[in-house]
């Protein structure tokens, strides 16, 4: 819509942040159209917001699957190809899997982890955001759509709360 | 919100100074955007002397471990001092030697990031570079002991014209497949929380830095989801990386004790050979954090005497745990009266390296005892700078004497022969060069102190009166 623009309030401490978010969904934003930026991590429950959903476990557990079924394939797929009498040991020993699959169900749980959060997060990505650098000397910041004619009462209530700006902010590259 | 140590110099409060607090980094909390300017400072400032240092350590690199190298390639490994019976000698010794310094990375930043250890906060990521670079190099040693270098694929299970695979009944193939996985988990878990670390200097670097952060911080903003995502794939690792820590040390101790020679065939060589990499690691934390603290410009408000004091008394546990795996493995064979056994600890501990073996002790036990339970020393830089020299020392002989010292005492007495390492010193001392230029280079491109998590600690302790005292409660906030 060309009479929407997005607002970012700017604070310095958690507290007002969250009364803050507290306001805007009196004034009918919900926690789907504004984002919280920090320098630091704040969990949903300190920011009173809802639990953002996550598939990187489930996503790693995969990964550790998969991990787990190439160590098979290495420790009793190989000497069937190719058997080596080793000492008198088993062609198919079970006590060198354990290692074996051990390390390989590590690499992938970790390998995937790793993966999940460029995915979820999508990163990387160069495209233009919303973002002020004040962000990462410690303020946090509140990003929300208003009209045009409501950016008056938007700006009014932020400050009022303790923001230290409220501005119109536009996608830039960082 | 944190309550400085001013704001709490109330009526009554005179059980513990503000003064005292201001001791802890946890407790002297400064604005984020004073601490990112401190880092930045720090990483743009050099002066000759540093490039001074970095054309030193080029130039050793350059004669030392390339030249030598080369010269070990052209000539064939007759060149080395290896021979019957000494087939491993100081490649190996080095290679266990700088996994073991690897162990610190992981176990401080991981352990005590599960353990929700505070004081963890402002070094974690000064010992996971460490963890990094030291693993480069023990791949280097890895290389340099192959002799034929260039068959170095051979090791890679893939289907082949000549029809050979791995064996994985060896433990040099579970070694390979432990490091492989320990060198791409700790990389990950590095770059993982230095992410929010280049974003804030993206912010703050122009030119070819601008560029290069922008690269690598990978358009990281700090949205809510983006920590959430970071925060749980960093707990992922947290929880996962420490046995796999502990795993390529024990596979590493296998390398050894899966043979049946005197010294080696033993099974409590896997925990021994864990303590012993975390005796070194942490001993070569307090040498790294000496020298950040000393020579990078505004580290001496991250890196306290609190903070050596702290890794001081780890490593005096560290280092009676590993006396008392020292005296097991001692025991067990003195009493068992294996000839063999009986002969190689004769050796140890009266033969012509009988000094050598004797400097272990005094560097692994009596020096650490003597100087680390006391808390006022603890606090000393330079000395814990003595103390992480020394136990590096006494580590490295460790190796010396588990391997090439061990392996002179064969059940073929006419084999025996002393070893005489030749090439392997230069070499040596290019892996040592080639470590510290990494580091140095890394400390002047990464932001070596985790700002965030700095504040994040120092935004979760609190100061509150109980009775007379003035006690720190900290915030369990994740």
């Amino acid at each position: 819509m060309a009479d929407t623009l997005t607002l970012l309030a700017l604070f310095a401490d958690i507290d007002p942040t969250v009364d803050a978010i507290d306001k805007l969904h009196s004034m009918g934003i919900t926690d789907e159209k504004m984002d919280v930026i920090s320098g630091i991590p704040f969990n949903e429950e300190v920011l009173g917001r809802p639990d953002i959903p996550t598939f990187i476990p489930r996503l790693a557990m995969g990964g550790a699957m998969i991990g787990f079924i190439v160590a098979l394939f290495l420790i009793f797929g190989i000497p069937g190809l190719y058997p080596l009498n080793v000492g008198g040991q088993p062609v198919f020993p079970i006590p060198p899997f354990i290692i074996i699959a051990f390390e390989l169900t590590m690499l992938g749980l970790m390998g995937t982890a790793f993966v999940g959060l460029f995915l979820a997060g999508h990163l990387p990505t160069y495209e233009p955001k919303l973002y002020v650098p004040e962000l990462s000397d410690g303020k946090i910041a509140l990003v929300f759509p208003c009209s045009v004619e409501q950016q008056a009462e938007f700006v009014d209530a932020m400050q009022s709360l303790g923001a230290e700006q409220v501005r119109p902010v536009e996608a830039k590259t960082l | 919100m944190a309550t400085t140590a001013e704001s709490i110099a109330m009526p009554g409060a005179s059980a513990k100074k503000p003064k005292d607090l201001h001791e802890h980094l946890m407790l002297d909390p400064r604005p984020r955007g004073e601490m990112n300017a401190m880092v930045m400072e720090s990483m743009h400032t050099t002066s000759k002397k540093f490039w001074g240092v970095v054309v030193f350590l080029a130039l050793t690199i350059l004669f030392a471990l390339l030249g030598a190298w080369g010269y070990m390639i052209a000539e064939g490994m007759g060149v080395t001092g290896l021979t019957r019976p000494e087939y491993w000698g100081i490649f190996i010794v080095d290679m266990v030697f700088w996994i073991g310094i690897s162990h610190a990375g992981t176990f401080i930043s991981a352990l005590l990031r599960v353990m929700k250890y505070e004081i963890r906060r402002p070094f974690t990521r000064a010992a996971e570079l460490m963890t990094t670079f030291g693993l480069i190099q023990a791949a280097i040693c890895i290389f340099l002991h192959l002799g034929r270098v260039w068959l170095a694929y051979w090791l890679v299970p893939y289907p082949n014209g000549r029809a050979i695979w791995p064996n994985f009944h060896s433990p040099l193939m579970w070694d390979f497949m432990a490091i492989t996985t320990y060198v791409i988990a700790s990389t990950m878990y590095l770059f993982m929380p230095l992410i929010p670390d280049l974003a804030m200097a993206r912010d703050r670097s122009t030119g070819w830095r601008l560029g290069l952060y922008r690269l690598i911080s990978l358009g990281f903003t700090g949205k809510a989801a983006e920590w959430k995502f970071l925060k749980t794939a960093m707990n992922i690792f947290a929880f996962a990386i420490i046995p796999v820590m502990f795993s390529v040390h024990t596979v590493v101790s296998w390398d050894f004790a899966m043979s049946t020679r005197p010294g080696w065939n033993s099974t409590i060589f896997g925990p021994y050979f864990v303590i012993g990499a975390l005796h070194s690691g942490i001993a070569a934390v307090m040498i790294v954090l000496f020298m950040i603290r000393s020579t990078m410009k505004n580290m001496k408000y991250f890196i306290r005497p609190e903070h050596f004091e702290f890794l001081g008394k780890l490593s005096l546990i560290i280092s009676m745990a590993w006396a008392y795996f020292f005296f097991n493995d001692y025991l067990v064979p003195w009493y068992g009266g294996n000839k063999f056994e009986q002969l190689l600890l004769d050796f140890h501990s009266h033969g012509p390296f009988a000094w050598v073996w004797v400097s272990m002790l005094i560097c692994n036990i009596l020096i650490p005892w003597m100087i680390l339970w006391n808390k006022k020393w603890r606090k000393t830089p330079w000395l814990m700078l003595v103390v992480g020299i020394v136990i590096n020392i006494g580590m490295w002989i460790e190796r010396f004497v588990i391997i090439p010292v061990s392996l002179t005492i064969t059940r073929m007495p006419f084999t025996w022969r002393l070893y005489h390492p030749s090439i392997e010193i230069p070499l040596t001392i290019g892996t040592f060069a080639l470590f510290m230029l990494l580091y140095l280079l890394a400390s002047r491109l990464i932001p070596l102190v985790p700002v965030w998590e700095v504040q994040e600690g120092q935004s979760a302790h609190i100061v509150r009166k109980v009775g007379k005292a003035m006690v720190t409660s900290v915030s369990n906030v994740d």
